[in-house]
């Protein structure tokens, strides 16, 4: 395809069609909102023209240097529209249920429709029509594709909507919370690649949070604390491995029972003997808070270093599983256990070892949680139960194995932390966050992880 | 599953499925087990209150693992993890519905909760069949969204509950309606697997496309599994309801985790095609009665620590039970869990009628006695205290009373046993030319003809019998 921009691009009819129907629908719902509001009529024919053209251009510049070539004449049983139709169904689902959604709330809600709202909508109606056009040509990294996209656009519009968005110390505070879950869904995406679950890594959060305060409150020093209550999160991962492996398909449930287990054996150990069940009370060593708090600081740097951490992570996870030959067989693992097997790869070695890495990357954000809080407490782990999945599925690894990546999972990392943020930027309740958050999960994976139908797999 | 005689008895009956099934023999041994300890430890479980605050209490777990077994039974990995949410979400929505006078009647309330569960469900099957994402995090998308709008819903818990469910929750006999609601719900499960729309449902979750290829419209019976699952979680929100007698945002949300917890435990697969209802019935009745077993202990401040260091036990233990099913399969042939089931209640029986009935003299002399010691703290003897496992008692009037009043339960559930042996074996003989029916015919009317006797005399001599029978 030639990039050298064409003077007229050559653009399908149907495309075409959308493209002045949008148009037309955007203009027109400038011009009832410019009579509602009383705007001079000259202000409003000009601004419909401008809106018209610079959609219509933007349309045909965009789809012309993706779309190929003009789509071969109609054999006679298809219809134009009905083309147009197949082709961009999503899309123009998408396309009308936002606008619809933008009418709605301009109409019933007074002062929503100024100039940022018009701007997000536009940023929104963007990525939809990128995703869907330039994303067929993402074949390998749609899901990052539109992570990223999904991720910018969400950040522009919050940087235009609520005040201090884009300042230091919310971009800090972002990427501190987001380190935590990042390092939380480590484990989570290594087992996913092997095409299994790990519940109990949030058991294991809150059980390291209290065990490691105990241990430190017994007057053990403070690094070998860490260092033992690493151990024994790596240990317990060994078991989960070893179980998860011999009850296959059971791995979701098989982790949970041992995650009750664990959580409720750890809180019998630190709270015999002690008047606050559940809860544990001691002194956080300066340099495990300064590892998380929001004002610690990395070698002298204003930022906490569990992003550096966290960065390190990711840098050594992406690295690793792409040219490593341990990162090759787990995705040899995930795709075809059979044929792994068969070139002498070790299933169970693979298990018990992702199984183990996530039970030592709990346990690592329990501590550093302990850290940032300052006290133990057993339930800190508990909104990771389903965010951790919802990490790795919003970034695109596959729940069924083989598929996806680290990378992937820090852009979903990003994009939930930057929508909570958000959201709770835009003043909502926590409820109504949870709330967006599950509608919201649901189109991102439909964008790119749909399984194929049932008559193409057999 | 090369047994010999679930192949014969799947030959004739093609449309039992999962009655023979070896997986049940876990869940079974493990109810025994805890139900002999429960008793042991609070006989008080075995009274008409006992069983009925259990009934109140265990029903919509109960029916929360119906709800996700429909949808289970249906393949890919469908684990409706939404379950909790959905059933807090049509509670809360009933308590607010209610408040502003639009639900009054019982039909309406019933109607509402089964369409809401249905309509759920139905919107999630459309999306897995038609926009094809994985069913599961559809589920976790639908967990996430109905936790958070039930909190809008009804920011706290509160509201009251219908006023005819007002006394459903009390618990005091075991026929309440909530009992009721429990036996349809089975019942109507037990219809549904006649059905040639069962058949096609387990095949599905078996093999999809070995479905599709056989020409059973995968869609429709995908979308129709769902439509049950969601009535089933109707109903199991009005049970929730009528146990709380009122609306709880956040209570709701924990049936999730407890109810695939049940599901596995009654030797579902949570992969597809296999799931009962006896399985998940016993499940679900498992996990109340370690929750019962452990509130009898008192462990102070880490009760609630034990319970879940127990649940997480039990159910890894089970898990890997499983795993030595296949080498029972290879040495004992012809096993049949329908036996076992009432072999093992044989001995339960026994071990119930020696708790409720039988009293230590010594024990019952101490029980008097705390009431006049000014010091509460003086440690009762060690053997006033321990009650020996096989010692028989002379009963006093109060137990004469109390044994007149069991006697009736005593009996239906002998009753009970000895229909279930006698229709197992007058099943399994019935393609054989044997005198075993026509011997368990005469069986069965001496056994009635005796209980009938006895409970004749039961006023009058209330010694006699029971616990010699038992024996």
């Amino acid at each position: 395809m030639s990039v050298v921009s064409p003077p007229t691009p050559k653009i399908g009819l149907p495309a075409t069609i959308i493209g002045l129907a949008a148009g037309v629908i955007l203009t027109g719902i400038g011009v009832i909102f410019g009579f509602v509001q009383g705007v001079s009529v000259q202000t409003i024919i000009l601004s419909a023209i401008a809106t018209l053209a610079a959609f219509v251009w933007g349309w045909l510049f965009i789809l012309g240097q993706f779309v190929s070539d003009a789509p071969p004449p109609a054999e006679g049983e298809l219809s134009e529209g009905r083309k147009v139709w197949l082709k961009f169904r999503p899309a123009i689902y998408g396309l009308i249920a936002i606008l619809a959604l933008f009418l709605i709330l301009s109409l019933t809600i007074e002062g929503f429709f100024n100039v940022w709202n018009v701007v997000s909508l536009l940023i929104l109606l963007t990525i939809i029509v990128l995703t869907r056009t330039l994303g067929r040509h993402f074949q390998e990294n749609r899901s990052a594709f539109v992570g990223i996209m999904v991720l910018s656009g969400l950040f522009s519009i919050g940087t235009m909507n609520i005040e201090g968005f884009a300042s230091a110390i919310n971009i800090k505070s972002m990427l501190l919370f987001a380190s935590f879950l990042g390092i939380a869904s480590v484990g989570q995406t290594l087992v996913a690649l092997l095409g299994g679950l790990d519940l109990s890594i949030p058991f294991i959060i809150g059980a390291a949070n209290v065990g490691l305060l105990y241990i430190i409150g017994l007057g053990v020093p403070p690094w070998l604390a860490v260092i033992i209550v690493l151990a024994i999160g790596a240990g317990l991962g060994v078991i989960n491995g070893f179980l998860s492996y011999r009850l296959q398909g059971q791995a979701l449930i098989v982790t949970l029972g041992t995650g009750f287990a664990i959580s409720g054996g750890v809180q019998i150990v630190t709270s015999i003997g002690s008047a606050y069940s559940g809860n544990v009370f001691g002194q956080v060593p300066a340099w495990l808070s300064n590892l998380a708090a929001m004002n610690g600081s990395t070698f002298g740097l204003p930022f906490p270093p569990v992003i550096a951490i966290w960065l390190a992570i990711a840098i050594i996870l992406v690295a690793g599983m792409r040219l490593t030959v341990y990162g090759r067989y787990l995705y040899a693992l995930g795709v075809n256990r059979t044929s792994a097997k068969r070139v002498m790869i070790s299933e169970l070695a693979y298990w018990v070892m992702m199984y183990a890495i996530s039970g030592f990357f709990a346990a690592v954000t329990g501590s550093l949680l302990l850290g940032w809080s300052g006290g133990g407490f057993i339930g800190v782990g508990d909104q990771y139960l389903f965010l951790t999945l919802a990490a790795v599925v919003v970034g695109g690894t596959s729940l069924l194995g083989g598929a996806g990546g680290y990378g992937f999972t820090v852009i979903g990392v990003l994009v939930l932390q930057v929508l909570s943020s958000f959201l709770i930027g835009i003043g909502l309740d926590f409820e109504w966050q949870q709330f967006i958050f599950g509608l919201l999960i649901l189109p991102m994976v439909a964008l790119y992880a749909r399984s194929p139908h049932i008559r193409t797999q057999i | 599953m090369s047994d010999l005689t679930a192949d014969m008895e799947l030959a004739a009956r093609p449309a039992q499925g999962g009655r023979a099934n070896p997986f049940l023999i876990v869940p079974i041994t493990l109810f025994f087990l805890l139900l002999g300890l429960a008793v042991l430890r609070s006989p008080s479980l075995m009274t008409s209150a006992g069983i009925g605050s259990a009934i109140i209490v265990a029903t919509p777990l109960i029916l929360a693992t119906y709800a996700l077994m429909a949808s289970v039974i249906s393949g890919r990995g469908t684990v409706d993890l939404s379950i909790g949410p959905l059933i807090g979400f049509i509670n809360v929505t009933l308590i607010q519905l209610h408040a502003a006078g639009v639900l009054t009647n019982p039909i309406t309330i019933f109607g509402y909760a089964i369409l809401a569960g249905a309509l759920y469900q139905f919107l999630f099957s459309l999306i897995v069949v038609y926009v094809r994402v994985q069913p599961i995090i559809v589920s976790l998308s639908g967990y996430l969204a109905l936790s958070g709008i039930n909190l809008v819903i009804l920011p706290r818990p509160g509201g009251i509950a219908p006023q005819f469910m007002a006394d459903w929750g009390l618990g005091t006999t075991i026929f309440s309606p909530v009992f009721a609601i429990l036996v349809l719900a089975s019942l109507a499960w037990i219809l549904f697997t006649q059905t040639a729309f069962y058949t096609h449902l387990r095949l599905m979750g078996s093999d999809e496309r070995a479905a599709y290829t056989s020409g059973v419209p995968i869609y429709l019976v995908r979308i129709g599994a769902h439509l049950i699952s969601g009535g089933f979680a109707g109903l199991a929100a009005v049970a929730f309801t009528a146990l709380i007698s009122s609306g709880d945002p956040s209570q709701g949300t924990t049936y999730t985790l407890i109810a695939v917890t049940a599901l596995v435990l009654g030797g579902a697969s949570l992969s597809g095609g296999r799931a009962g209802v006896f399985g998940s019935f016993l499940g679900a009745v498992n996990l109340y009665l370690i929750t019962f077993c452990l509130a009898t202990f008192n462990f102070g401040a880490v009760q609630s620590f034990v319970t879940s260091l127990a649940y997480g036990s039990i159910l890894v233990i089970s898990l890997l039970l499983t795993l030595i099913i296949p080498f029972i399969q290879r040495h004992v042939h012809n096993f049949s869990p329908t036996l076992y089931f009432i072999v093992l209640g044989v001995v339960a029986l026994g071990v119930i009628l020696h708790a409720t009935q039988d009293r230590d003299p010594r024990a019952r002399a101490v029980a008097t006695e705390p009431a006049a010691i000014v010091q509460p703290l003086t440690p009762i003897a060690r053997d006033r205290l321990y009650i020996g496992p096989l010692e028989v008692a002379e009963p006093g009037s109060n137990d004469s009373a109390l044994r007149s009043q069991a006697a009736p339960f005593v009996l239906s559930a002998l009753l009970l046993v000895v229909i279930a042996v006698f229709v197992r074996v007058a099943v399994s003989q019935s393609d054989r030319k044997s005198i075993a029916p026509a011997v368990a015919v005469v069986v069965a009317a001496l056994v009635l003809l005796g209980a009938y006797l006895m409970r004749y005399e039961a006023p009058r001599n209330p010694v006699s019998g029971n616990t010699e029978e038992s024996r």
